[in-house]
């Protein structure tokens, strides 16, 4: 067999399973794409050939991701792998521990087969604020694939690898899988532990998959979640569990915000977004309309207040002496975020900036209560607009803010949340449908993502490569 | 109204965020106060009687028994230091005699 890395998750398994190939083509086959679209992708970092290859020799193919490569986005600590967050003060870092996310995979099986790129720090909504160069978008090069898991989504769009990881704070799952055509599950914040991530801002990080189908991602975090005692805010559960699949929608409230439709949307975005909202009322769901949700305008300065805030704290610890680069290494994205969070906390601005941030999360997080009174769950566009061309985020000191404006606010409030494809526009970028739920509810954004791509084709288009 | 950042207030913030800003990165001042004017959005929200939230999925202070636990060997923790000294980090001089 050959093109084995354009399998799915769940048909990599049954092959490996069935002896239809061996762990080794498998990886093989992802490799030998990897290295094809090295020079016009970048979507890896560093990739682990020899660890790869040696580890799917000795797969044990009796676990439940037995012999499967994984791509992990660099901002999780893998022991003995370089590990850098697209960051050049940490350029030669080599992690002195495992992350409890990676841990997971590799004790169900999994063979990480790289390490992705992403914005330097998870810095960005592009990865054009990586140190080592912007990774390109598979379905057409002169355009980003969002970020800051970009690397990760395009991986799995270009078939690179069977599945990935990624971390998401504020979008950074949901937005490059629809901009890269993939799907990106954004579990409630808790659900998956963020020992062992490079902390971004500590309040939201949430790590999550990013895979070729709604299956695939919910077969990974069944795996990975669960309470970790070394995760103070890991939520105090047993690993969550895959529903039954739903064969009709009747019962079932979707709420639509219309201040998530705002005047920059593309209009080809509005239609397919519409359209989904249309397959699922034909499924049997309840439409309705949600005129008074909180403009998502609100969720954006909270977030940059917040974020920054959170940066300047946690960048803290970068200081040349127990590991990495010293602080000369940071380029210009973290320097304007360090400086904006440490001017937030400083005496004289803090309760303007950052308690008055807090505040208004504070009601922002109301708002979903208020809405989800009404609603089972919110459906939305992704992004405005599909991605956007390389260098877009030039001089726009708060380019990944605005393109997440949508993302923010569930984000904000921990909620669980999805990106699927849902179209493509007229130039043949996809488009991604955001699903969210209140905390803890993943059971029905799978199924609502589920039934949704049963009755669709986009998540089998590939990019001609 | 916008926010202004002066020269003396952009360099206290580069100190305290222990950053050393290069002449051609000046600019990033105008950024900082670009930024503090698009969030001053918030101030159409009254918040007066809300509390602010720190945490959103609620916990209490996590503790736990006072065992050891296997953690970083010292080896490992000092493996990637760019200085190291008779099993200790070798940091710059703070304190002068």
């Amino acid at each position: 067999m050959s093109d084995l890395n354009k399998l799915n998750l769940q048909q990599a398994l049954d092959g490996l399973k069935n002896k239809k190939f061996s762990s080794r083509e498998l990886v093989s086959d992802c490799l030998t794409q990897i290295k094809k679209n090295a020079a016009t992708l970048n979507t890896f970092v560093t990739v682990c050939e020899e660890s790869a290859l040696k580890e799917a020799d000795s797969a044990d193919l009796s676990l439940p991701l037995g012999g499967i490569p994984i791509a992990v986005k660099d901002n999780f600590l893998t022991k003995g792998i370089r590990t850098t967050a697209s960051a050049k003060v940490l350029d030669n870092y080599i992690a002195q521990y495992e992350s409890t996310f990676t841990k997971r995979l590799k004790e169900n099986g999994a063979i990480i087969i790289g390490k992705t790129n992403m914005d330097a720090w998870a810095h960005g909504s592009s990865t054009e604020t990586s140190d080592y160069g912007s990774t390109k978008n598979p379905w057409n090069t002169d355009h980003l694939p969002g970020g800051s898991s970009g690397g990760s989504a395009a991986a799995v769009a270009a078939d690179e690898c069977i599945a990935a990881v990624g971390s998401e704070t504020a979008g950074s799952i949901r937005q490059p899988a629809s901009w890269c055509g993939v799907v990106g599950f954004k579990p409630t914040y808790g659900r998956c532990s963020r020992y062992g991530t490079v902390a971004m801002k500590s309040s939201t990080d949430s790590p999550g998959p990013l895979t070729k189908t709604v299956d695939d991602a919910a077969f990974i975090l069944s795996l990975v979640s669960g309470h970790d005692l070394h995760d103070a805010t890991s939520i105090d559960e047993p690993p969550w569990k895959i529903p039954e699949k739903l064969t009709t929608l009747n019962g079932l409230k979707l709420g639509i915000p219309l201040s998530y439709f705002p005047p920059e949307t593309q209009p080809e975005v509005k239609e397919s977004v519409l359209a989904a909202i249309e397959s699922y009322k034909k499924m049997g769901a309840e439409i309705i309309e949600l005129p008074d949700m909180m403009d998502p305008k609100y969720s954006i300065a909270v977030y940059t207040i917040l974020q920054r805030s959170e940066v300047s704290s946690n960048l803290n610890r970068f200081d040349g002496i127990r590991f990495g680069n010293d602080r000369s290494f940071f380029a210009q994205e973290a320097k304007r975020r360090i400086m904006l969070g440490t001017y937030s906390l400083s005496s004289g601005y803090y309760d303007a900036y950052y308690t008055k941030a807090q505040k208004v999360r504070t009601l922002i997080c109301q708002d979903f209560d208020h809405q989800f009174q009404k609603v089972d769950a919110i459906i939305s566009p992704v992004s405005p607009v599909t991605a956007l061309k390389i260098g877009a985020t030039e001089g726009q000191a708060m380019f990944g803010e605005i393109q997440d404006m949508l993302l923010e606010p569930s984000s904000i409030s921990g909620l669980a949340g999805i990106s699927i494809p849902c179209g493509f526009d007229k130039i043949g970028l996809p488009i991604g449908l955001n699903i969210v739920c209140p905390q803890k509810r993943e059971d029905l954004v799978y199924q609502l993502a589920k039934i949704f791509e049963e009755n669709t084709d986009y998540h089998t288009k590939r990019p001609k490569l | 109204m916008s926010t202004i950042i002066t020269d003396d207030q952009f360099q206290h913030i580069a100190k305290l965020s222990r950053l050393e800003i290069k002449p051609e990165e000046i600019f990033i001042k105008d950024q900082l106060a670009q930024a503090a004017t698009y969030v001053d959005v918030l101030k159409e929200l009254n918040t007066d009687t809300i509390e602010p939230t720190f945490q959103v999925n609620h916990k209490n202070t996590v503790l736990r028994e006072d065992v050891i636990e296997p953690s970083l060997s010292q080896k490992d923790a000092l493996s990637q230091a760019k200085k190291t000294s008779n099993g200790y980090f070798v940091t710059s001089v703070t304190i002068k005699k």
